[in-house]
């Protein structure tokens, strides 16, 4: 089939990818058009999956390994859409390909990074850490290719990572560049942004230094991240082992996120696990307002539970202070005793919620959207489909049907 | 274990505190912030966060001499904070309309002081009384000359229709705060402790305003309501001077110009008091609508009642002094209307809260549910 | 296919500065047997000029590569030569980034990877696809509700044919029979009617579907592609060919008469199904009198998140019985609905449905946990509850009480009957026999000829549910070809089901079009190779046919295994489980790592470690370490296998008789929240790893000397050390005896 139709897919998290891996193998030519310079999305930054604990890093691998292998998919990271017009089965698009001043010939030797005097502040670790201007975020990342920030690097009066590069991998001048594309459907999947505590003024707007997002705590978890997956605080580098979860931190708040977020009860009940796991002595306090284990999911509560170590209180914590030592003093009601307490912790992990990446950066063409920014599909036009977080805060598994169900759109698209 | 509690829920209840002005008490989904962001709240059964279950299933027997609602002083952090919408402070407010309703007799002047299109007859009436009775007396007209406030309406006529409505307010209120102290000794099964002890230590924390002032978002609430109850003390001291001087002593009136001074210039600064307080009050409410509620119908007459109060008096004071006699008197009258009004609907009003929060502010202290 | 080598050997990355390049080419030479004019090194292999090397080779008539230069999964893209054998040497993360430069053991170790790699080119073959004739690409839909009817007018759409198959006289499964929909899109204010009957509709009159009604499935029967399916139908049996399978078979109330506790029995306690009915009818009244109900209570969680009836969450009840509130305040202002919830579950955008929904002031909530329904006057009930936001203990008064009932996937029956039978099985045939008289057979499903089971395994600790054990992959199942969706699947509302019916679909079409080009589905979709055996050598002892996960190998009559070729998923499996090693694929054997094992220079003064490692977790974790520059073992010689299920004992005492000294097996995690891709790969091997025992003993050898470590991808920080602890071990032991020979 010479001129097999084109499918286009907005995003490179697990959404975009299995919708674009999945249409793929049906049969069709896939491109993916991914915002930063590594495709994974999320899904790259988490220490474990929630129910099972495995380590997320395995199923982007296998995905990796389809892509690698299906020469019907091809990808541009660095990308944005930057115009859709036409209509179901002719899509024109441009993007833009923004430079990675990095090219084909990377071997991913490591000595850009090596050579590079640039720290930054490292934003896959969520500013945890620094990182070199050049550099991969992970060490499983795909594209395996090095990349060097734009912004941070001081180009050619420096270009030490050019002379320290023997393949010449390197290219300070790469200018960006523009793309045209011809689709048959678009698949909007473009993901989540972790909701900015600093606007919870009450609990401690992301001024009390040992107050950490649920997704900090994922990367403090995880071997590829800041601590090498040693859960330490922040302050001072301390063990924490005593520490509060706090549900709802932005979601079901209508002066902040009027939704549910879907995946903290689970994340937090999970996170729980990490730092058992990692301190027998630690305890845990899980502030919640219900726990929301849908399916099966309620056993991986009950087997949370069950450790004495963890306790679960009804109550949203609503005042976080910083006390002395760097320890964390929160005010919550424990609803079913009805008392109003006031405890301090070593830690306290925010399980801050979902924002759809479509609440600030809208997508081309014309997309409706709710007020908090997920794009709404039924609006959508004939051809174009939204997966994932985009359209409503939801958890990997349930981005994984829903991206294989779109998966059959885009083929009915493409051979329409 | 203890018995089963029978729990009864009452639709009507729940109807009513709605269209009392607690529109979003159905928003509450339990999740305690307001009990956390009230710094007003004892830790201990902290209010507002089960006052809103309460309201939502409709369990009116649970508010029966509850105190913990007028220990809220409306702040509205809650209110601020609620991730709902529901807007706890409100409720409460309303939930405190209820409970004056219940304990004021008649309750039923408590829903015609609620009913918006009753509003001309809160007025209308004391106006046609004392119009009546001044036009009978012969001295209700405008006067030529000096502009003399006396010869209007004649001192006897101030006692004779004045202090009657003060003793009625009062004592419908007291009353009522009688019978909610009693009902919160039997609620909360605190049957003995420190009255007096407490009354002092609640007069002490009222006099500093020091429970108001824990607001957070609306701090400034607090300096307004200082300022307005201080205006309305230092009135009330000039006033009771001038029933001293010319009732009780028979002496020539304090407020004359000259020996008088001191006196009206007290008296001039609890009006301005009032006006400042209760000004300061609108803009706070105004400014803070958006976030907090603008606040009820209930709470509005009440203001504007005191801000006609206060600007009626200065403003016939001023005309006074400067000889304006044909308004001078008008304005008058519209200020011993208005005084009327907030004499006779005392116990009704919004102002009944002197009552009821001094009450159960003082049952905190003797319940020990909060230490001195 | 002549084989025309090309060995290459790249020097960037630090290979070249780590291993004497002109050594390892004559080593190289001498132990491949290649001559050594057919060996080059580049500077840069995976530069324009060495690609262009390569590819000037190809043209030139060269068609077995072996390439020693970055791990297999780095350029992939850049070394893939369709038609050619390409074997990648892994000299940059195995050597170069984890020895000393230019150490013996560095230089050994390569030596060592060249030749194995040039072992597995010269022991391979070209695949080419089998593609069985006559294929059917039509898709089966097994259920008519929600998500069958989804599922089908989806492949439909897409242009398949569908064959529908519904149990019930009419379409439509559950969402037929409700009242009012919640809805399923912003701004979940109002109550929706049921969307399924223009569903219904849609499908009736699509000319791609074909639908059965008051069917059932009495046998299915062959592969993907190929499936006979008999549909028995008013006493009828007709048999269809189909390629692939939609299984939306759904989801039962939870049977509410084990829920006595909660009142049912009583006559005004009805279920949140009888309350849809209910509404349907019209007025919501007590069964008791007909009056008109005024004081509704919801019980959530009946049956559901209980330990002794359903220990899962059912989902969808919460949105249901504030739906089902609103239906009681719709009909009656004077009403009052009250909801006693664990904790309530409206998760995602649904948050506004419960918003909406509560902001009435006659649905009335509270947390509580519900200790019983007792009988008040004139029929009314008492709901007695704990722990409430209105009190510890408390009574309320309810002239009608709803228990909010969860779900029971259909496939858990045949589930539980087939457990038994097993169990009955492993008991002897009298038990057997006893079981089968006395147990009543639930209605199946699918009814598979397949030797291993009549229905698709439920996911094991599932309940019964058909569900995909991944978190990343949702759609995988035992049977290849055949997919769950919907509440047989999971607890899910209407809108996930429609969502994840379409998705399974989708599946469904991938496993008919690959089978089309004779390639695997996932995770091996691109795979064109497949177990070809030599079956004259097999002794029919059927190993294989119990051991494969997807039951892709039958029997005949005399007992003799056959492949069901497009079943398979080319996990080797069977190759592992062969005691006569008679299964190979063109480019994975037994006698491949056998001989790659065998050719590993034994020394005597050095210990030799052989790791075999998954593909799939246990070599990209090796790679990640070999990226963060840790040291591996220079002791180890890593052979990467399709799944550790293939891993054929034989290997084991290739490797020992050949003096090696230690041998560790690097699988996926098993167990309850296995990770291995092929379910029960590393289970198998570790299965069969107890047998090792005996071969060790067999040789007169410590059992130590062979470990299996269940390892994940992520654990790359501790698999190096886990490597040299275990070396250590072997350490102690000494040295393997038979070196000497």
């Amino acid at each position: 089939m010479a001129d097999k139709k084109k499918v286009l897919v907005i995003g490179g998290g697990f959404s975009g990818l299995t919708a674009a891996v999945e249409t793929a193998e049906a049969g069709s030519d896939v491109v993916i058009v991914e915002k930063s310079p590594f495709l994974g999305g999320r899904v790259a930054q988490l220490n474990k999956y929630f129910p099972k604990l495995c380590p997320p890093n395995c199923g982007l691998e296998i995905n990796f390994k389809r892509i690698k292998n299906n020469a019907d998919i091809t990808f541009y990271t660095l990308a944005e859409v930057e115009s859709v017009t036409g209509q179901e089965g002719n899509f024109n698009v441009t993007l833009k390909v923004n430079p990675r001043f990095v090219n084909d010939k990377c071997t991913g030797c490591n000595a850009c990074t090596e050579a590079c005097p640039v720290e930054m502040p490292n934003e896959f670790n969520f500013g945890l850490d620094k990182t070199k201007a050049a550099y991969i975020n992970h060490n499983q990342t795909f594209p395996f290719k090095y990349v060097i920030d734009g912004k941070h690097c001081k180009g050619k009066a420096c270009a030490k990572c050019v002379e320290a590069c023997k393949y010449g991998a390197i290219d300070l001048d790469m200018q960006p560049e523009t793309v045209s594309l011809n689709v048959a459907a678009i698949v909007i999947a473009t993901g989540w942004e972790s909701y900015d505590i600093s606007k919870l003024d009450n609990l401690g707007g992301g001024r009390v230094k040992n107050v950490i997002t649920n997704m900090q705590m994922e990367r403090l978890a995880a071997q590829s991240g800041p601590t090498g997956g040693k859960i330490l605080r922040p302050s001072d580098g301390k063990e924490p082992k005593n520490i509060a979860f706090v549900q709802c931190a932005g979601s079901r708040d209508e002066n902040h996120l009027p939704y549910c977020s879907y995946i903290c009860c689970m994340a937090s009940l999970k996170q729980a696990t990490y730092l058992r796991e990692q301190y027998p002595d630690s305890k845990v306090r899980i502030f919640y307002i219900d726990i929301r284990t849908p399916g099966r999911y309620e056993q991986f509560y009950w087997k949370v539970k069950e450790d004495p170590e963890i306790t679960l209180t009804k109550g949203k914590v609503a005042r976080i202070t910083e006390a002395s030592n760097g320890d964390v003093e929160l005010v919550v009601e424990d609803v079913m005793a009805g008392k109003k307490i006031t405890e301090k912790y070593d830690m306290v992990v925010l399980a801050a919620g979902m924002v759809p990446s479509t609440k600030d950066s809208k997508i081309p063409g014309e997309i409706s959207y709710t007020h908090e920014g997920f794009v709404v599909p039924a609006y959508l036009k004939k051809g174009m489909f939204a997966v994932g977080s985009v359209k409503s805060p939801v958890d990997v598994a349930k981005s994984v049907q829903d991206a294989t169900g779109v998966a059959i759109k885009t083929i009915q698209s493409a051979r329409r | 274990m203890a018995d089963a509690t029978v729990v009864k829920p009452d639709l009507d209840f729940v109807k009513g505190v709605i269209a009392a002005g607690g529109e979003s008490l159905k928003k509450c989904y339990q999740c305690a912030t307001c009990s956390v962001v009230c710094n007003l709240t004892p830790d201990e059964n902290p209010f507002p966060r089960k006052e809103m279950v309460w309201a939502q299933w409709g369990l009116k027997e649970k508010f029966q001499g509850n105190p913990d609602v007028w220990l809220c002083h409306q702040c509205n952090d809650c209110t601020a904070y609620c991730p709902r919408g529901a807007k706890p402070g409100e409720v409460l407010g309303a939930i405190r309309k209820q409970t004056i309703k219940q304990y004021s007799s008649p309750g039923v002047l408590v829903d015609i002081v609620n009913n918006k299109s009753l509003m001309p007859l809160i007025f209308l009436l004391p106006a046609i009384l004392i119009g009546v009775i001044l036009s009978v007396m012969g001295t209700f007209k405008i006067h030529d000359g000096e502009v003399i406030f006396a010869k209007f309406a004649p001192t006897i006529f101030l006692q004779a229709v004045f202090t009657p409505a003060l003793i009625f307010g009062l004592a419908v209120g007291i009353m009522g705060m009688r019978r909610f102290w009693d009902d919160m000794k039997r609620a909360n099964k605190a049957f003995s402790g420190d009255l007096n002890g407490s009354i002092v230590a609640m007069l002490k924390e009222f006099l500093s305003h020091d429970r108001f002032k824990k607001c957070g978002v609306s701090a400034d609430r607090s300096t307004s309501h200082l300022l307005v109850f201080y205006g309305f003390v230092a009135a009330a001291i000039a006033t009771a001077i001038g029933v001293l001087y010319i009732d009780v002593l028979g002496m020539e009136s304090p407020f004359r110009f000259g020996y008088g001074t001191p006196v009206k210039i007290f008296g001039n600064l609890g009006a301005l008091g009032i006006i400042a307080g209760v000004l300061f009050m609108m803009s706070n409410r105004f400014s803070n609508a958006e976030k907090l509620g603008a606040g009820s119908y209930f709470d509005w007459l009440l203001i504007s009642v005191i801000a006609i109060v206060g600007i009626s008096g200065f403003l016939a004071q001023l005309l006074r002094v400067a000889g304006v006699a044909p308004i001078a008197y008008p304005v008058y009258f519209i200020h011993l209307v208005f005084v009327f009004s907030l004499f006779i609907y005392l116990p009704f009003s919004k102002l009944a809260h002197m009552f009821y929060r001094g009450a159960a502010l003082t049952f905190l202290k003797y319940s020990g549910r909060e230490t001195q | 296919m002549e084989k025309k080598y090309g060995v290459y050997l790249c020097k960037g990355c630090g290979i070249g500065e780590s291993v004497d390049i002109e050594k390892l080419k004559k080593r190289a030479a001498l132990k491949g047997k290649v001559p050594a004019e057919l060996i080059k090194e580049h500077e840069v292999l995976c530069g324009p000029e060495g690609l262009e090397l390569l590819k000037n080779d190809i043209k030139e008539g060269v068609n077995t590569l072996i390439i020693g230069a970055c791990s297999p999964r780095a350029k992939t893209e850049e070394f893939k030569f369709p038609g050619t054998i390409t074997e990648r040497v892994n000299l940059r993360e195995f050597v170069a980034w984890t020895s000393e430069p230019m150490s013996a053991d560095a230089q050994s170790l390569a030596d060592d990877y060249m030749v194995m790699g040039i072992i597995k080119a010269q022991k391979g073959d070209l695949p080419e696809p089998t593609i069985l004739p006559d294929l059917s690409s039509t898709i089966l839909v097994v259920g008519g509700g929600t998500a069958g009817l989804s599922a089908a007018l989806e492949a439909a759409k897409a242009g398949y044919q569908v064959v529908l198959v519904e149990k019930e006289a009419e379409l439509g499964g559950w969402g037929a029979k409700l009242y009012k929909e919640t809805p399923r899109q912003h701004p979940f204010e109002k109550l929706e009617e049921p969307k399924v009957f223009d569903k219904i509709k849609e499908v009736e009159s699509n000319s791609n579907i074909k639908v059965y009604k008051s069917s059932v499935i009495e046998k299915t029967d062959g592969q993907p592609g190929l499936l006979d399916v008999t549909i028995r139908k008013n006493g009828n049996s007709e048999t269809v060919k189909v390629g692939a399978v939609v299984m939306a078979t759904g989801w039962k109330p939870y049977d509410p008469s084990k829920l006595e506790h909660l009142g049912y029995g009583k006559p005004n306690v009805i279920t949140n199904v009888q309350m849809e009915e209910m509404a349907k009818k019209g007025k919501i009244i007590r069964p008791s009198d007909g009056k008109e109900a005024k004081k509704v209570a919801f019980i959530q969680c009946a049956g559901s998140r209980d330990a002794n009836h359903l220990p899962y969450c059912s989902s969808f009840c919460c949105a249901t019985s504030l739906k089902q509130a609103k239906y009681v305040r719709e009909k009656n202002d004077d009403a009052i609905a009250m909801i006693f919830y664990k904790d309530i579950r409206t998760p995602g955008q649904t948050e506004l449905f419960y918003k909406n929904m509560q902001n009435d002031p006659g649905v009335l909530l509270t947390k509580a946990e519900v200790t019983g329904i007792s009988d008040g006057l004139n029929g009314n009930l008492y709901v007695e509850a704990d722990n409430t936001l209105l009190g510890e203990k408390i009574k309320v008064e309810a002239d009608l009480v709803v228990l909010a009932t969860g779900i029971v996937p259909s496939t858990r029956a045949p589930q539980e009957y087939l457990d038994g039978l097993t169990e009955a099985g492993k008991k002897g045939d009298e038990a057997k026999k006893v079981y089968l008289e006395s147990t009543q057979k639930p209605e199946f499903i699918l009814n598979l000829a397949y030797k291993q089971g009549p229905e698709i395994p439920t996911l094991e600790n599932a309940y019964g549910f058909a569900d995909s054990g991944f978190i990343c992959f949702q759609y995988e199942t035992r049977r290849t070809g055949i997919y769950a969706a919907g509440c047989v699947k999971q607890p899910m509302t209407m809108a996930d089901a429609t969502e994840d019916a379409a998705g399974a679909a989708l599946k469904a079409i991938q496993s008919v079009e690959h089978v089309a080009k004779g390639i695997a589905v996932h995770p091996r979709a691109w795979d064109v190779t497949f177990p070809d055996p030599l079956m004259i050598k097999c002794t029919s002892c059927k190993r294989c046919t119990e051991e494969c996960p997807f039951s892709a190998i039958e029997e005949d009559e005399k007992g003799t295994p056959f492949y069901k070729l497009n079943r398979c998923r080319r996990c080797g499996t069977c190759m592992g489980a062969c005691p006569e090693r008679i299964v190979s694929f063109k480019d994975f054997s037994v006698d491949m790592v056998g001989s790659m094992i065998k050719s590993v220079e034994v020394d005597e003064d050095e210990f030799r470690v052989i790791v075999l490692a998954c593909e799939n977790d246990a070599y990209p974790a090796l790679d990640s370490a070999a990226i963060k520059r840790i040291k591996l073992n220079h002791k180890v010689r890593i052979i990467p296998v399709r799944c550790l299920g293939s891993m054929n004992l034989v290997w084991v005492s290739d490797g020992f008789s050949r003096g090696i000294d230690g041998m560790m097996l690097l699988g996926c995690k098993y167990g309850e929240n296995y990770q291995c891709h092929f379910i029960k790969g590393s289970e198998l091997a570790n299965y069969r790893f107890s047998k090792v025992k005996e071969t060790l003993d067999k040789l007169q050898l410590e059992s130590d000397r062979c470990q299996l470590v269940q390892v994940a991808i992520n654990e790359y920080d501790k698999l190096p050390q886990m490597i040299n602890d275990f070396v250590e071990r072997i350490e102690e032991i000494g040295p393997n005896p038979f070196k000497e020979f």
